[in-house]
């Protein structure tokens, strides 16, 4: 028969057993963390960032009638890096104030090399060499220019669509 | 309670009261190292920057020039399958005044149809 006896043991083992279950569970979940969420939310800034400056470069003065600044830098030949850099920098690394920010970028164009039919990519600008110890995020804006590009069969000027790709990294 | 001492029940029921809300804090705790990461994760994995950059540019290269120019197609279907890994195909077709775009784009995660039309 069942008796009333023992009911405050019954509670404490109970209470024991799910206290192990969840150091159990405590213990199995930390594994699952591997980094801090800190970096991604910095990432996620940098890569806004990057692509708004990127945005603004690609913006003609005059509406669509005329070029924009990165049409311009590059139809160039060779590519107008000075000018790239200094308005990305600009863009970038301004803030509020006379303080400016601490960012640094290398920056190329990839194009499609139609005989090949592979794509290539050209240098276009970069104020800092990676060394391998950055952590750089990747921001890209398309561009149409009117170049002539390795591979190209005509061998004179036409429309292309080609990709700028930027990496940008803080340190 | 019958073979046990029935004094001091409010102080063991205390006692469990503090220990369970112990765990649910811990569990909190736990929890709250992860929110970050999950958030700031999903936002860059979203394509966005990617889709409204495509769209644009196929928008201002088929509507502006008037001209649905081959090499262009061709330059922007391999650099994105190459450079991003996303699949993307568009055509345009004209129709009394206006000008349509389909457009598509599938990077295996997010896949984004439009029918863009002329203003």
């Amino acid at each position: 028969m069942v008796n009333h006896e023992g009911q405050l043991y019954t509670i404490e083992g109970v209470a024991a057993g799910i206290l192990m279950i969840f150091t159990a569970y405590l213990v199995m979940s930390t594994t699952t963390v591997y980094t801090p969420g800190d970096t991604h939310i910095s990432d996620m800034q940098l890569e806004q960032l990057g692509t708004d400056a990127l945005q603004m470069m690609n913006t003609p003065a005059n509406g669509l009638q005329s070029e924009s600044p990165l049409q311009t830098i590059v139809e160039q030949n060779p590519m107008d890096s000075a000018t790239f850099n200094t308005l990305f920098l600009n863009y970038v690394n301004n803030e509020t104030g006379s303080k400016t920010d601490n960012l640094h970028y290398s920056a190329a164009v990839t194009y499609y090399n139609i005989s090949s039919q592979t794509t290539g990519s050209l240098p276009l600008a970069s104020n800092r060499n990676l060394t391998g110890v950055e952590h750089p995020v990747r921001v890209t804006e398309w561009v149409i220019v009117n170049k002539l590009f390795p591979g190209d069969p005509g061998g004179k000027n036409q429309n292309r669509a080609v990709l700028v790709e930027v990496l940008l990294w803080r340190d | 309670m019958a073979g046990l001492n029935e004094d001091a029940q409010w102080i063991v029921l205390m006692g469990f009261v503090v220990s369970f809300s112990l765990f649910f804090l811990a569990m909190v705790l736990n929890q709250s190292t992860v929110v970050g990461q999950t958030t700031a994760e999903s936002v860059l994995d979203f394509p966005k920057n990617d889709i409204h950059d495509l769209r644009s540019v196929i928008i201002q290269s088929v509507y502006q020039k008037n001209v649905d120019d081959p090499v262009i197609n061709n330059d922007i279907v391999s650099i994105t399958l190459a450079r991003k890994g996303a699949i993307v195909n568009y055509s345009s077709y004209h129709q009394g005044s206006y000008t349509y775009i389909n457009i598509h784009y599938n990077n295996g995660v997010t896949v984004y149809n439009e029918t863009w039309a002329s203003p």
